[in-house]
């Protein structure tokens, strides 16, 4: 990779901090060798270049929200470009099967992390590049349970979605078919479906085996985990015949040989086969209105040459952090209050414990085994629910847990590290709900583009304490009957939800159950910023889902004006 | 030490193979081959010899006397380059800020616990004045702008990763994972693939 790539993702600041501290100022004045300039081109102002053609959408972001639409819209025969901010990469080429050399598809801009629970972002839960946080996300995609979406009719408490299981059904179906999800048909939870899933579940590694063993003791149910890596060879438009998944499980770097769905080697080649123009490298800046607050251009940086690209419609879905920074950076839709409200994180507590057997838990599908008997707990004193995954792990983001976590340094961190071969994890991915205290702003400090960084308060409320409390004991119960030692449990949040939610009036949300702005009607949001309550699932699915669905109602609308 | 682990040399006998691609080769070689004088590019000198001899008391390495895995070199290339993760505490001023304080801070608390640089410490000392930073509340001014405990957290694990990415340190707990090619066929309990030697205790 380029090393101007590098360069352009992780930046530290962008200007030489004004040094606060006295003792610093003193420790700098004291050193011979200041600080060089930084290695990093600025960005200067750039005359804009020839003005670009006005075309029907211009979709910004290309992960689990801007790529199954952007499909779509190339399919019905609209001039669609797409803007994303990383590059194009090359897996079988580019991806090493190394966590350190991989760690370019992470979001490595500077995040501010405030509050009293501060979230970790990069490689928890932020992508960039072509197929977004998809490229490292681990493919675990089970559809949310119908109650899920109202969360406040049942427990008083949260809020609803203006969208019904069923509304989503039909798109959930078709997604998992399109991307060859590998399951168990029955799933054993929910309502039935007409089809089952596409191929065959994944094999069981030995994180899964021993959940089984544990979780069967207890009487808990579990099931192979629906993933979106193939468990046999695939055909799939636009792509060919796709390779059925290696046991690798570097899901969470990124997929060398095309097994997991990530965007780019599903439907950004569908959307590339009906004609999207594709623009890595491509950072959106400003966002034009008229006079009448419709969208007429975006501008954004290519290279360190600025353009300005007109268009009809945009559709925004560069996630929860960077959509709300978007609109609150060029004061977009902010009349209801809401852009950079409600962030929720899920609570995703792992609890890790060692086995006289043999784990290897780099092995196999990371997300393996998953069980739903969690979902709504009879003696929960909290509102929602939680799942459980057995988990698989990489050396360097285990070691970096143990770290944080267990606070272990020295000898003993490397005599626990030894045991690397026989640990095995479990964790919960589960609801959480809204409060005032859990927002996204824009701080004053700036990046290397010269834009303010986004700060992110979080701090976990009674309900998340509670279900963690409630999950964490369930997660020890297992690992205890599976006969597990010295077991402990690191607590994290994954996940960043929310900050512009969908709902049924401007007065209290951004986007409609479409993904349209109720304030700027070319507008559209197609992300996880636009959930109204978190789910107790993994979200790609259901972005995937809600990204074919506004796309569908963008292309009905537009179809009753030309009529 | 009596936990399995690889023989020496088991990952340098896996590189050259079928079972590693390109792009893997390449990124563990390079870190197997980086030379041992390093020269800080962003650091003082005397900051980086600081770092240093932190970095030895978190990451203690008895058993390579000769050439213990560097661990300072990646944190002053990174701060050079700018390089970040995506995210910072809030609490914290920028990386480099932080490195220079905390840096500084440790110094600091080492003159204020046992009135002497901490490099010129024994270990036991050393191990007093980190125990205090990770605790929180350590002796120094420095300390009251600085958040001592989310300092040492960020540093111990930057520190703690880029000792599990060296290869060696990967042979040390038992992990051949970048041996992938062309699968992994044996995935259950207490199975391994041809390629995943027995290990020693």
């Amino acid at each position: 990779m380029p090393d101007e790539e590098v360069l352009e993702e992780g930046v530290l600041s962008p200007v030489q901090p004004a040094i606060q501290d006295p003792l610093l100022r003193e420790l700098m004045a004291d050193a011979p060798t200041t600080a060089p300039a930084l290695a990093i081109p600025q960005e200067q102002a750039q005359p804009t270049t020839a003005p670009l053609e006005e075309v029907d959408c211009v979709v910004i972001g290309l992960g689990a929200g801007g790529a199954p639409l952007l499909a779509r819209l190339a399919q019905a025969g609209l001039k669609v470009v797409a803007l994303e901010a990383g590059p194009w990469h090359n897996p079988a080429k580019d991806f090493a099967t190394d966590e350190r050399a991989q760690d370019f598809l992470f979001w490595n801009d500077e995040r501010l992390s405030a509050g009293g629970d501060p979230l970790a972002m990069g490689k928890n839960n932020s992508g960039t590049g072509v197929g977004g946080s998809t490229l490292h996300y681990t493919a675990y995609t089970p559809r949310p349970l119908p109650d899920d979406l109202h969360i406040k009719r049942d427990f008083d408490k949260g809020e609803d979605w203006p969208l019904t299981y069923d509304d989503l059904a039909p798109y959930y179906e078709e997604v998992e078919q399109f991307l060859g999800v590998s399951g168990p048909s029955p799933y054993p939870w929910g309502p039935s479906r007409p089809k089952g899933y596409a191929l065959a579940p994944l094999p069981l590694n030995s994180a899964a085996q021993l959940m089984v063993r544990g979780a069967e003791k207890i009487g808990i149910r579990t099931s192979p985990a629906p993933n979106a890596a193939l468990s046999a060879r695939y055909y799939q438009e636009g792509v060919g015949w796709r390779e059925a998944c290696t046991n690798r499980g570097f899901c969470q770097a990124g997929c060398s040989n095309g097994a997991k769905a990530s965007m780019d080697v599903t439907f950004i080649p569908l959307a590339v086969k009906y004609g999207a123009d594709i623009r890595p490298n491509s950072f959106v800046t400003e966002i034009e209105r008229n006079a009448q607050g419709l969208i007429t251009a975006v501008v954004y940086t290519q290279n360190g040459q600025q353009h300005r690209q007109p268009c009809r419609n945009l559709f925004l879905c560069g996630g929860s952090v960077e959509t709300p920074r978007l609109l609150l950076m060029n004061e977009l839709a902010l009349s209801s209050g809401q852009v950079g409200r409600n962030l929720m994180a899920h609570p995703g507590v792992q609890v890790w414990g060692t086995f006289a057997d043999e784990v290897r838990p780099n092995k196999g599908i990371p997300g393996g085994l998953i069980s739903q008997d969690t979902h709504r707990p009879k003696d929960a004193d909290f509102a929602g629910g939680y799942l459980l995954q057995s988990i698989g792990v990489m050396p360097v983001t285990f070691s970096g847990q143990v770290a944080r976590g267990r606070k272990l340094w020295g000898q003993p961190l490397r005599d626990y590290m030894r045991n690397f071969n026989h640990i095995a994890g479990i964790n919960i991915l589960g609801d959480c709900l809204p409060h005032t205290s859990n927002y996204l702003e824009l701080s004053d400090e700036l990046d290397a583009r010269q834009l303010p960084k986004p700060r992110l308060h979080f701090t976990a409320q009674e309900n998340e304490h509670r279900m963690n409390a409630h999950a964490e004991k369930v997660m020890r119960n297992i690992w205890e009957a599976a006969g597990a030692t010295d077991i402990w449990a690191f607590n994290r949040y994954a996940h960043v939800i929310g900050t512009a939610r969908m709902g049924l009036s401007g007065d209290d949300a951004v986007v409609d159950r479409d993904g349209r702005a109720f304030e700027v009607p070319n507008l559209y949001i197609s992300d996880n910023s636009t959930f109204p309550s978190a789910l107790s699932v993994n979200p790609a699915l259901t972005i995937m889902a809600l990204s074919l669905r506004t796309a569908d109602k963008f292309l009905e609308r537009e179809q009753h004006r030309d009529a | 030490m009596s936990a399995p682990h690889y023989p020496a040399g088991t990952v340098r006998a896996l590189l050259p193979t079928a079972h590693v691609s390109d792009a893997t080769r390449a990124a563990l070689q390079q870190r197997l081959d980086a030379p041992a004088d390093y020269a800080p590019q962003l650091l003082a000198p005397e900051t980086f010899a600081l770092l240093e001899a932190v970095a030895a008391c978190l990451f203690p390495q008895p058993d390579r006397p000769e050439h213990p895995i560097p661990l300072a070199p990646s944190v002053d290339q990174r701060l050079a380059e700018g390089r970040a993760d995506g995210w910072r505490y809030d609490v914290l001023p920028p990386d480099r800020e932080a490195y220079r304080l905390g840096l500084g801070g440790i110094q600091e608390t080492a003159q204020a616990l046992f009135l002497n640089d901490f490099p010129t410490l024994d270990t036991q000392q050393r191990h007093h004045v980190m125990q205090a930073v990770a605790g929180g509340t350590p002796p120094g001014t420095t300390w009251q702008t600085l958040d001592a405990a989310r300092f040492f957290e960020e540093m111990l694990a930057e520190l703690t990763e880029t000792y599990y990415a060296h290869p060696l340190a990967q042979e040390e707990i038992g992990y051949v994972g970048m041996a992938d090619l062309p699968a992994w066929t044996k995935i259950g309990l207490n199975e391994k693939d041809d390629r995943e030697i027995p290990m020693s205790e």
